[in-house]
């Protein structure tokens, strides 16, 4: 037996489960950032709403949210929400791609609260005198938020966002627990059938790193194109 | 990629593994004085805890507890999870594994079988409802198992198209069947008839097909080229089988008195070879 086995890594049926596997990580990252990023910035208007219930609401969200882990989130979205569906419904899901669908949710709404006191964080880094000139200039709270106040913090605001992306394109692996085929899962799959433990773990975590780098070389990158303007 | 790096690393790794490991075993364990047993502690009736006195217990303790008792030293049990057995057992943290492990060809080439201690069928539970009545109609639909295990690709050799769901443990998969999320679920024979016990009255919705997927043969697992061991441990089964203590350690644990409910033993402790 060789040390280190290249070709299952390469080639053959191991190789394809192991790409199939980053795929559908790759998969999950996009989905869970796409349905994350609006949510943040809803939450993150929430919380700076001018009242108060709508300021409460935000807060209790990310507070329930970011004091517990990911992990029970998984769990909770995938055995526990689904069966408050009507019988119907649930059905039509299960036949599916349930746990795909949980983990996205799970990791959507994870995402979000981290990303929502970012952005909360970015648009309180904008002066105040530039809202109330916004409102001076007989503009609306979401009307001076959009035109006068969004533009400048979002700029702020990308590099912590992505960030946080690092942190959920690793948070993907944590959907292996409810069974979804991700790259850590297959992974697992390649150990049992082959012993060969090294060699899957190698790929997922040069994978994992590969994907991570770029991730954050894409920060680096926008920090030079669109510098911060100094107000 | 810069994997030729990463091989040399882990290249460095196992041979730093390999100085540290000794010559023979067994002289290492009189030494020490202890049998360390790998084992799951989450597989009724194999290796369980039992919830009176937060002990594990079971058909492979009372084997494993025979084995120490051979050798004479003491018997320390050390729950691993079903995936980590066999590199375990390798990377020489356990003496032995008793957990349930399925004694197959591939994992041959790896580590060393003891005479084979228990011989199950691996069979399917599905709900009444699905109308599903054997195996092959289990094409295409969503089937629910544990991780790590030889349960999987034999459902993909039995049905080539079904869409296998694994988890860590049985319990979650089983889960996971009560509540539809699957039309079948996969299990040793005896840790299926358990599950489907613990079910009560809910039991008339289920129904257990009869065909195997498979019939395994589990044995204990012990690190490659350690004769010595092999021996001390195919000795001490043979006399259990020769005295009858076999027979009465299987009629405790999986005899008709228990929920498993064997009425008959149909192997005996003989052989190290499969087929």
């Amino acid at each position: 037996m060789p040390l280190f086995d290249y070709s299952l890594l390469l080639t053959g049926q191991y190789h394809d489960m192991l790409v199939a596997g980053l795929l559908l990580s790759l998969q999950l990252l996009a989905a869970s950032l796409v349905l994350a990023l609006p949510i943040a910035l809803v939450v993150a208007l929430l919380r700076l709403s001018p009242l108060a219930p709508l300021r409460w609401l935000g807060f209790a969200y990310v507070e329930s949210i970011r004091n517990i882990p990911l992990l029970a989130h998984m769990l909770f979205w995938y055995f526990g929400a689904p069966e408050l569906l009507p019988e119907g419904i649930k059905q039509w899901l299960y036949e599916g791609h349930i746990e795909a669908y949980s983990a996205i949710i799970a990791l959507a709404l994870y995402t979000a609260a981290f990303m929502a006191e970012d952005i909360r964080s970015g648009i309180r880094a904008i002066p105040a005198v530039q809202f109330e000139a916004g409102r001076a200039l007989g503009f609306g709270f979401m009307g001076t938020m959009r035109r006068v106040v969004l533009p400048q913090a979002l700029r702020v605001t990308v590099p912590p966002l992505i960030s946080q992306t690092l942190s959920l394109w690793k948070n993907t692996s944590i959907a292996t627990v409810i069974g979804v085929a991700e790259l850590m899962y297959q992974a697992g799959q390649v150990e049992s059938a082959t012993f060969r433990s090294f060699e899957s773990f190698a790929f997922a975590s040069a994978a994992y790193l590969t994907v991570s780098l770029a991730i954050t070389g894409l920060a680096t990158w926008y920090h030079h194109r669109f510098p911060v303007r100094t107000i | 990629m810069r994997l030729n790096l990463i091989a040399a690393a882990l290249a460095a790794s196992a041979l730093f593994a390999g100085i540290a490991a000794h010559a023979d075993q067994l002289a290492d364990i009189k030494k020490k004085g202890e049998l360390v047993v790998g084992v799951l502690g989450t597989d009724e009736p194999a290796t369980f805890i039992d919830p009176k006195t937060r002990q594990i217990v079971g058909y492979e303790v009372d084997l494993v507890n025979a084995i120490a008792k051979k050798i004479g030293v003491k018997p320390v049990l050390k729950q691993i999870a079903v995936a980590a057995r066999i590199p375990e057992l390798q990377q020489g943290h356990v003496d032995l594994v008793a957990a349930g492990l399925t004694h197959n060809k591939e994992r041959e080439a790896q580590i060393d079988f003891s005479l084979t201690t228990f011989v199950t069928g691996q069979k399917a539970i599905v709900k009444k409802d699905s109308g599903i009545t054997d195996v092959p109609q289990l094409a295409g639909k969503k089937v629910l198992t544990i991780r790590g295990g030889t349960q999987e690709p034999n459902i993909r050799k039995a049905v080539p198209t079904a869409e296998v769901v694994t988890f860590d443990t049985s319990q979650q998969a089983f889960q996971a069947l009560q509540q539809g999320k699957g039309v079948g679920y996969v299990d040793d024979e005896a840790a299926l008839l358990r599950s489907y016990a613990k079910l009560g009255p809910q039991k008339a919705k289920y129904v257990v097909l009869k065909q195997n997927l498979s019939t395994e043969a589990l044995a204990i697992g012990i690190k490659k080229g350690e004769s010595g061991l092999k021996a001390v441990v195919d000795d001490t089964l043979r006399e259990l089988e020769k005295s009858g203590e076999a027979q009465k350690i299987f009629v405790k644990w999986y005899g008709p008195n228990t929920a498993s409910g064997f009425q008959t033993r149909d192997f005996k402790f003989e052989s190290d070879k499969i087929d």
